[in-house]
């Protein structure tokens, strides 16, 4: 479903990502993690269209999409949730939602696509007519990811869905994760919570200072030693939390 | 992510030299040119004298003022009321008796009305440092405002709308090139102190360069007192050429063109202020003689009067869009030694 | 009864000032530019009054609409979609280009000097309520602001486009991610811009029965000043802060000693000063502008 190729980004003179490649086939879930700064925002929102690339190949469904703006995106069915969810606090619940469908214009569909997101986060469904803004963390993600789903996308991006977010509500977010597996949505990753990202994705990539460094089935990769190096770099000793 | 970006200039005593340099040879090559071409070399330099000026604030903190024409008019207007001869001052002014009396040669008047200018630049800056953000420059646009409508009609002293006439024309080449140099000279050696190296630190990136304990405000007041004087004596040799001072002389368009050189040129280093002043009177110069008609021959070409404006800010709007810092972007000119490259910085 | 005529300039002059903040406020709430070049739109549609005079009014006020509209337009399409990543420092420079350019292509075109227009010189007469003599010109700038008003915060509230533009207001790359289209967000603002303009053009010729190439600058300053006093940014506080400069003004104009009546606009612009010290966030505050660190 996805392919990057050889993705080279800068910001300015600085490398954020040097040499970048990764796969995501259809159905599955494939998780990203790394230490901070590794780069891991800045592969999303490339993929998304709002960063621009050195050199480097993006293909999605089959079509080349390197370089495309984020609007065409949304249509060919790619959906971000970036990092800090970005909801629009300034506007309802409803709206934020009925935003997701900007790209869409199958009244009947949207409607029904409406109903089935509230299903999945029954606590939105309560605060339709609230500004978002007052929503808590834990209800904003879900707000962000209802959001996406309403763009019927077939590939999901999620940019750290459990930052600053309390356990349970973290159990929540991924619990519905699961649900939109279970759906057909594919979905790409990027987690700070190793454990997490593990458990739930089925490939898991490991990026450091801009390169992917190990990758492979997240079962294979937890608790190895490649892993560990993989992740805290060549002198660490330290086992993945 | 903040100092990557941090431009330095490595050699800022041989950008100055480079820069007085050329300056000479500007000089030496107008003493041959005719009379009206060597007054706008003249004017030229003034305008420089006060990009430069300008360049001390703007270049060195990044934060746009749009005030710094007030302190033109101020330099301007308080030496004027200092050298203007008294018979001329009591029918045009209504000034105190004493000021009115009051007749100090030129370097006199230039001294005090930097130091008045330097003065309520501290008072008028001070509150003003702690603002952020568009706030700061929209109160500089304030300043500009408020000392037009205080120039337009304050007719005792400044004469209201009406020109201000009777000033000692003394500026000639020398003058204003010796002005202009004053001006390069003080900019180049401010950028070498700590407080310029830590205003462009700020520049860089505000809440890095406080967090390592740089006094933002204190930084900028200082960097905004020393323009206000260099612009100021700009202001007094400008209306000390033109033998006039108008308050409407001293508002938007001047400070449009001012403005223009500092950015064409590129804001954040000396060099391109300079570039952007040489740039910008050239073609200035050149659409004037197109708009007086230039003949080859039996052919006369001329343009509509108001030409230049409009060439000015297309090229300007160019500049932004393709080279958004400017010509020059962080360059400073220096001396092409063995081994050394002329530093480039994004 | 002089309290309540000089509240009755007051609202009818804040009004104006609203419609030229909303302009402004507009653009800057999306863009992150602030437009200095919309006082040549209002300045552009006196001129196109200027040029049909003689013409039906409800030809020349339409013409001037259109007009104005397609030249702001043109502004985004040609200077200020290219600078669509620059800094607002950029963007303000820029503006001030487009504007000079604009200034003086009307200049050689028509020349430094102001020219009398006759636009509805009959809303200068005065209409008597309850004791009062209110000109025609008020109360119809005052029930126009308000049609204006209310059909922009309709828009806004319903029409898809205008909750898209509120979204991309509040955080455009997220708007981009949810496939808001950033050239449609833009187009429709500067359109919106343009119309509010040109509402202010036709008061302004009513008002003063003329035009010349400078006519927008002192109106557009204004404007920065509501429009920073409300919140850059919040569209509430453009045309609060449009209303409050109204008052402020028409109170100094009527208050102030006789003699310092001609530095009115100083006071103004050291009351805005004052305000900047005190809060120079704005009077609204926008919570997705405060900076990220």
């Amino acid at each position: 479903m996805l392919a990057v190729g050889n993705l080279h980004v800068s910001y300015g003179s600085i490398v954020a990502l040097r040499g970048v490649s990764l796969q995501v086939g259809e159905g599955e879930i494939v998780a990203v993690i790394g230490p901070n700064g590794a780069g891991k925002s800045t592969l999303l929102l490339t993929i998304a269209g709002i960063v621009r690339a050195k050199q480097g190949s993006i293909e999605f469904a089959g079509g080349s999409v390197t370089g495309a703006a984020p609007e065409r995106l949304v249509s060919s069915g790619l959906s971000l949730v970036p990092e800090g969810r970005h909801i629009f606090g300034s506007l309802t619940v409803a709206e934020n939602i009925a935003l997701g469908a900007t790209t869409r214009s199958d009244r009947a569909a949207i409607a029904a696509d409406t109903e089935r997101v509230l299903d999945l986060f029954p606590v939105l469904r309560e605060r339709l007519r609230q500004r978002a803004g007052k929503l808590s963390g834990g209800e904003q993600q879900m707000l962000a990811i209802a959001r996406a789903l309403l763009a019927k996308p077939r590939l999901l991006l999620l940019d750290e869905p459990s930052l600053g977010l309390a356990p349970l509500v973290v159990k929540q977010v991924y619990d519905s994760i699961e649900e939109l597996r279970r759906g057909g949505v594919t979905i790409l990753i990027v987690e700070q919570s190793v454990g997490r990202a593990l458990k739930v994705a089925d490939r898991t990539y490991v990026l450091n200072s801009g390169a992917v460094t190990i990758s492979g089935r997240s079962a294979e990769l937890q608790g190895t030693a490649a892993f560990d190096t993989a992740y805290f770099g060549a002198m660490s000793g330290a086992r993945a939390p | 992510m903040a100092l990557a970006h941090f431009s330095s200039e490595p050699k800022p005593l041989q950008t100055a030299g480079v820069l007085l340099g050329l300056l000479a040879l500007v000089v030496a090559v107008s003493l041959f040119m005719p009379p009206a071409l060597q007054r706008t070399v003249v004017e030229a330099l003034i305008k420089l004298t006060v990009v430069i000026g300008l360049y001390i604030f703007v270049g060195n903190s990044g934060v746009f003022s749009f005030g710094h024409v007030a302190f033109m008019a101020l330099g301007g207007y308080i030496s004027a009321v200092l050298t203007i001869a008294p018979a001329k001052k009591a029918v045009a002014l209504n000034l105190p008796p004493f000021l009115e009396a009051l007749q100090l040669p030129g370097g006199v008047a230039l001294l005090i009305a930097i130091a008045a200018a330097g003065l309520i630049a501290l008072l008028v800056a001070l509150p003003l440092v702690r603002l952020r953000g568009i706030a700061l420059p929209m109160a500089t646009f304030a300043l500009l405002v408020i000392t037009h409508v205080v120039a337009s009609n304050w007719q005792a002293v400044t004469g209201g709308r009406q020109a201000l006439v009777g000033l000692p024309r003394y500026t000639d080449l020398w003058v204003a090139a010796a002005g202009a140099a004053v001006s390069l000279i003080v900019a180049a050696l401010f950028g070498m102190t700590r407080h310029g190296l830590a205003l462009r630190c700020s520049r860089e990136n505000e809440v890095a360069a406080a967090a390592t304990g740089i006094d933002i405000s204190r930084e900028r007041l200082i960097a905004f007192v020393l323009s206000a004087i260099i612009v100021a004596i700009g202001g007094v040799l400008f209306g000390h050429f033109l033998g006039t001072m108008t308050a409407n002389t001293f508002y938007l368009d001047l400070t449009f063109v001012t403005l223009t050189m500092l950015v064409i040129g590129g804001m954040r280093s000396l060099t391109g202020a300079c570039v952007g002043v040489a740039l910008v009177s050239t073609v200035s110069q050149l659409f004037r003689s197109i708009e007086r008609g230039v003949s080859f021959g039996d052919l006369t070409i001329s343009a509509p009067a108001g030409l230049q404006e409009i060439v000015l800010a297309a090229i300007l709007l160019a500049i932004l869009i393709l080279r958004p810092h400017g010509l020059v972007g962080d360059w400073e000119v220096t001396l092409p030694l063995a081994g050394q490259d002329k530093k480039k910085e994004i | 009864m002089i309290v309540l005529q000089n509240a009755i300039d007051a609202i009818s002059l804040g009004a104006i000032y609203a419609l030229a903040a909303l302009g402004i406020g507009l653009i800057f709430s999306i863009m992150r530019l602030i437009n200095f070049a919309h006082g040549e739109l209002i300045m552009v549609g006196g001129f196109m009054l200027y040029g049909l005079a003689g013409q039906p009014y409800i030809v020349m006020a339409l013409a001037a609409i259109l007009v104005v509209s397609i030249l702001a337009l043109g502004m985004e399409r040609l200077a200020f979609r290219p600078l669509r990543r620059a800094n607002p420092a950029t963007l303000l420079i820029a503006s001030f280009a487009v504007s000079y350019l604009v200034q003086h292509i009307v200049l050689i075109t028509f020349g430094a000097r102001p020219m009398g227009v006759d636009f509805m010189a009959q809303l200068g007469e005065s209409v008597d309520i309850g004791g009062l003599r209110v000109p025609r010109l008020q109360i119809a700038t005052i029930i126009v602001t308000l049609a204006l008003m209310g059909g922009l915060a309709l828009f806004f509230r319903r029409s898809r486009v205008g909750v898209q533009m509120r979204a991309a207001a509040e955080d455009f790359t997220m708007a981009r991610l949810v496939g808001v289209r950033a050239n449609l967000v833009f187009a429709v603002a500067f359109a919106i811009s343009g119309v509010l303009a040109s509402i202010v053009s036709l008061y302004l010729v009513t008002q003063t029965g003329s035009v010349s190439y400078k006519m927008g600058v002192s109106m557009v300053l204004i404007a920065f000043v509501a429009s920073v006093i409300g919140g850059m940014g919040s569209l509430t506080g453009a045309a609060l802060g449009g209303f409050l400069v109204g008052i402020v003004s028409v109170s100094l104009q009527a208050y102030l000693p006789v003699d310092m009546r001609p530095y009115r606009d100083a006071f103004v612009f050291l009351l805005f000063i004052a305000f900047l010290l005190w809060r120079p966030q704005g009077l609204l505050v926008r919570r997705a502008d405060r900076e990220r660190v």
